[in-house]
């Protein structure tokens, strides 16, 4: 029961990310991530009551209140104040992007099995999934104009990164975890703040023109 | 005849009549649901048929232009689409007629219907039939190798094409769990929502000449014509709701013919598909409509999610 659930769960991961690369709207987008936030949020509770390891109830709410909540709702904010909703175009176009995020999850997977726990079972499709999260979120990064999904891009590797941590490992120090997620919120809080910059100068959020910065 | 082929050819019978009377309650219950999220008061859940009775009690009226393929375009639509539902498990978890095919043969069944509709549609010489066949023709070549592609993924978690086979075992074993089967569903979905021309592929509420997709296609027809072709419609995304939840959900599915048994798996079977029909409803209510030149982009998002939902079976 405790497998099928977490399978499931970072499943619906994969599938998310795979619709947020799909993805023009800016504000689908930001639901996608919370949506793929909570199902993170998911597997520590399922962890945590399955192993009834208590401190994993507190990662699990952490991760909810903070990225599936508070997190979506600010960049939302920050999107409204701007008043630009779309990616108006990608260095690539989404089916090219599709096809190279296949390859990646097909590299993610095969990885996978090289780790002693990703041979078999629960393991292999934890990793996996987390792998192939982490490169399409860093494919994402380098193959987006707009700064919020790149900052999207960006939750999407550590989403990846707290997966396999949490899902595989037996769990990182809750003083780790807690120093992580107000990391994480303070990275955005900087990046949403450094997106109204970049707007207010360039009237634009296409961080191409960023290297017309010089001269 | 063998008494097997009678029972089957029996079981076919009932199974399409079966799917061809509950088709339209399908229709009106997703359109009044969704007046009721737009706080309308939606049409009568009967309003289906009371339409299909309206158009079934006209007179056929047709071009001077249009020939015999004109005529036969919405039989031969209708034909396949009830061809296509004795080839799908229903109540029962096996099709009634599943010795003659599987997979292969429900996809190309659905082609040839099409086909059928697409050349019909452009036989009158209008330019909004031409226009609509051109339209559906580009999506479904993107759309059916997704079909395909999704349905050998969860045909790979038993390892036979035969839709009756392969739901029978499901019901054994009981759902696979693997990660494959969430991402094909997935696929499958937007597929559903493309082919039966729902809202961000094409809306079925309206004549705008940008837009419509399927309508364009059935814009000459009036009268029984037409009628056959909406009948088939609705009998088509039953059919494909079904489908999905009986693959990935093999739940309460009837192994027999007891009539208890069957009761079971005739609440679970309209359960389960009032569910999708919601999620159906939710998706036609949220989103808005792609251009034509963004369909694609959502089809090849589902042809992705089918092909790794494949490959990851294999990894």
């Amino acid at each position: 029961m405790t497998a099928n659930v977490l399978i499931l769960c970072a499943a619906g991961m994969l599938v998310t990310a795979y619709l947020m690369v799909g993805q023009k709207a800016l504000f689908t987008t930001i639901r996608l991530y919370g949506l793929q936030s909570f199902l993170l949020g998911l597997v520590a509770a399922t962890i945590a009551i399955a192993e009834s390891r208590h401190e994993l109830f507190i990662t699990a709410a952490l991760t909810v209140v903070l990225k599936a909540i508070l997190i979506p709702w600010f960049l939302m904010r920050t999107v409204d104040r701007i008043g630009i909703h779309r990616e108006v175009e990608p260095f690539l176009n989404v089916p090219a992007s599709l096809l190279i995020c296949l390859g990646l999850t097909v590299v993610g997977y095969r990885v996978s099995t090289a780790f002693q726990e990703g041979a078999r079972g629960v393991g292999h499709h934890l990793i996996g999934v987390a792998l192939s999260l982490l490169l399409i979120g860093l494919f994402m990064m380098v193959s987006r104009k707009k700064a919020i999904t790149q900052i999207l891009a960006l939750l999407t590797v550590e989403n990846a990164v707290f997966l396999v941590a949490v899902g595989v490992t037996s769990g990182m120090p809750l003083i780790v975890e807690l120093g992580i997620s107000f990391d994480v919120i303070l990275a955005v809080l900087v990046l949403g703040v450094l997106v109204q910059r970049i707007v207010g100068r360039f009237e634009s959020m296409d961080i191409s023109r960023l290297s017309k910065l010089k001269g | 005849m063998s008494v097997e082929a009678l029972l089957a050819l029996v079981a076919a019978l009932l199974q399409a009549g079966g799917m061809l009377a509950a088709a339209p309650l399908l229709r009106t219950g997703i359109k009044k649901m969704k007046a009721r999220l737009q706080n309308r008061q939606g049409p009568p859940l009967l309003q289906g048929y009371y339409d299909l009775a309206k158009l079934l009690g006209k007179e056929s009226v047709q071009s001077e232009t249009a020939s015999w393929v004109y005529a036969a375009g919405p039989r031969a639509y209708f034909a396949t689409v009830v061809a296509a539902t004795t080839l799908v498990p229903v109540l029962v978890a096996a099709a009634p007629l599943e010795a003659t095919g599987g997979i292969l043969l429900l996809v190309g069944t659905l082609a040839l219907g099409r086909f059928a509709l697409a050349t019909a549609a452009l036989d009158t010489g209008s330019p909004f039939g031409g226009m609509g066949s051109s339209r559906d023709m580009t999506i479904a070549a993107l759309a059916e190798p997704a079909l395909m592609l999704g349905l050998f993924a969860s045909a790979l978690s038993v390892g036979t094409m035969n839709l009756g086979v392969l739901v029978r075992d499901l019901v054994q074993q009981g759902p696979s769990w693997h990660p494959s089967d969430l991402l094909a569903f997935a696929g499958l979905f937007i597929i559903v929502i493309a082919e039966t021309g729902r809202i961000p592929v094409d809306n079925p509420a309206t004549h705008l000449e940008l837009t419509m997709i399927h309508e364009a296609m059935a814009l000459e027809y009036a009268g029984p014509d037409l009628a056959l072709v909406e009948w088939a419609s609705a009998v088509k995304e039953l059919l494909y709701l079904t489908l999905l939840v009986n693959l990935f959900l093999p739940v309460g599915i009837a192994t027999g013919f007891a009539p208890g048994a069957l009761l079971v798996a005739l609440g679970a079977w309209a359960g389960k598909v009032f569910l999708l029909a919601v999620a159906v409803t939710l998706v036609e209510s949220t989103n808005a409509k792609l251009r034509l030149f963004r369909v694609p982009e959502l089809v090849s998002v589902s042809l992705g999610l089918a092909f790794l939902a494949l490959a990851i079976r294999f990894l």
